[in-house]
């Protein structure tokens, strides 16, 4: 870029001298760089879609979303994820204890007793 | 930027697969069913439970449903005690069905060698006198920390 710009400055004078046109032809390429410059708007890289009406700052917002708003989304999602998990296998550990109990040698009762699971852990450590 | 964007959304999708295969699982829990809303298999798996069905809390309804898919692998010893201790075991109250599973897990910790007999032991402990029955049963309070 630095060449570049070096070459357009030791160009200039050169086109300067050469530019020299009547004053019809010089008002139309005033207005055509006139027209240019209003048609003219900077490019904009849109990586994420924004949120509906977040005009504004665009920049600032841009920030915002990809470093705070979607990480945060994606850490909720995955804790989520986590909880939902989490709860299906408890659930799961319970019917199968439950299962267990219920097809069990012993009746309902002795596993309502809180002295019977005393007495014999006693009985099993004389 | 671009690709902290690209690897967002990656992880956003991986979280959604995570949750995504399970529900589709037969492992996965069963909707809540009305009485009328079960299958006749279910029906005269759960025949027991007939005239309090829908007055059961919906997460035991679901568990109950959730057994059905167990009973035909039972034993048909186990399929009978099930049937016999359903009803009993759907009348006790969150709290007592936790301190069954609590000294289920307490029972079951006793190696077998040890413990012999289940059966056996229960009848033992039944004919000890009340006072001593009585003591014991006051020395092993209820844990109401416990979780489950």
């Amino acid at each position: 870029m630095d060449h570049e710009a070096q070459f357009a400055h030791r160009l200039r004078p050169y086109l300067n001298d050469g530019a020299r046109v009547d004053a019809r032809v010089a008002a139309r390429l005033r207005a055509a760089r006139e027209q240019a410059l209003a048609a003219y708007r900077p490019e904009r890289h849109d990586w994420v879609a924004l949120p509906a009406g977040a005009g504004g700052r665009l920049g600032g917002l841009r920030t915002l979303w990809l470093r705070i708003v979607l990480p945060a989304v994606v850490l909720c999602a995955a804790f989520a994820a986590t909880f939902a998990w989490q709860q299906q296998q408890r659930a799961a550990e319970l019917e199968e204890l439950d299962a267990l109990l219920l097809t069990s040698d012993l009746p309902i009762d002795a596993y309502l007793d809180q002295g019977f699971a005393a007495w014999l852990k006693r009985r099993a450590s004389q | 930027m671009a690709q902290a964007t690209r690897l967002a959304v990656a992880l956003l999708a991986a979280a959604w697969l995570q949750l995504a295969p399970p529900a589709a699982d037969a492992a996965s829990p069963p909707k809540d069913r009305r009485w009328t809303e079960l299958s006749a298999e279910q029906q005269k798996i759960l025949a027991p439970l007939q005239q309090e069905w829908d007055a059961l809390e919906p997460d035991q309804r679901r568990k109950w449903i959730s057994m059905t898919k167990r009973y035909p692998k039972m034993t048909p010893r186990g399929q009978q005690r099930v049937q016999t201790r359903m009803e009993k075991w759907a009348k006790l109250t969150p709290e007592q069905r936790k301190q069954a599973r609590e000294n289920y897990r307490r029972i079951s910790k006793v190696p077998p060698e040890k413990r012999g007999d289940l059966k056996q032991q229960w009848s033992e402990y039944q004919a000890l006198p009340p006072q001593e029955r009585q003591k014991l049963q006051s020395t092993t309070k209820p844990k109401s920390t416990t979780k489950r």
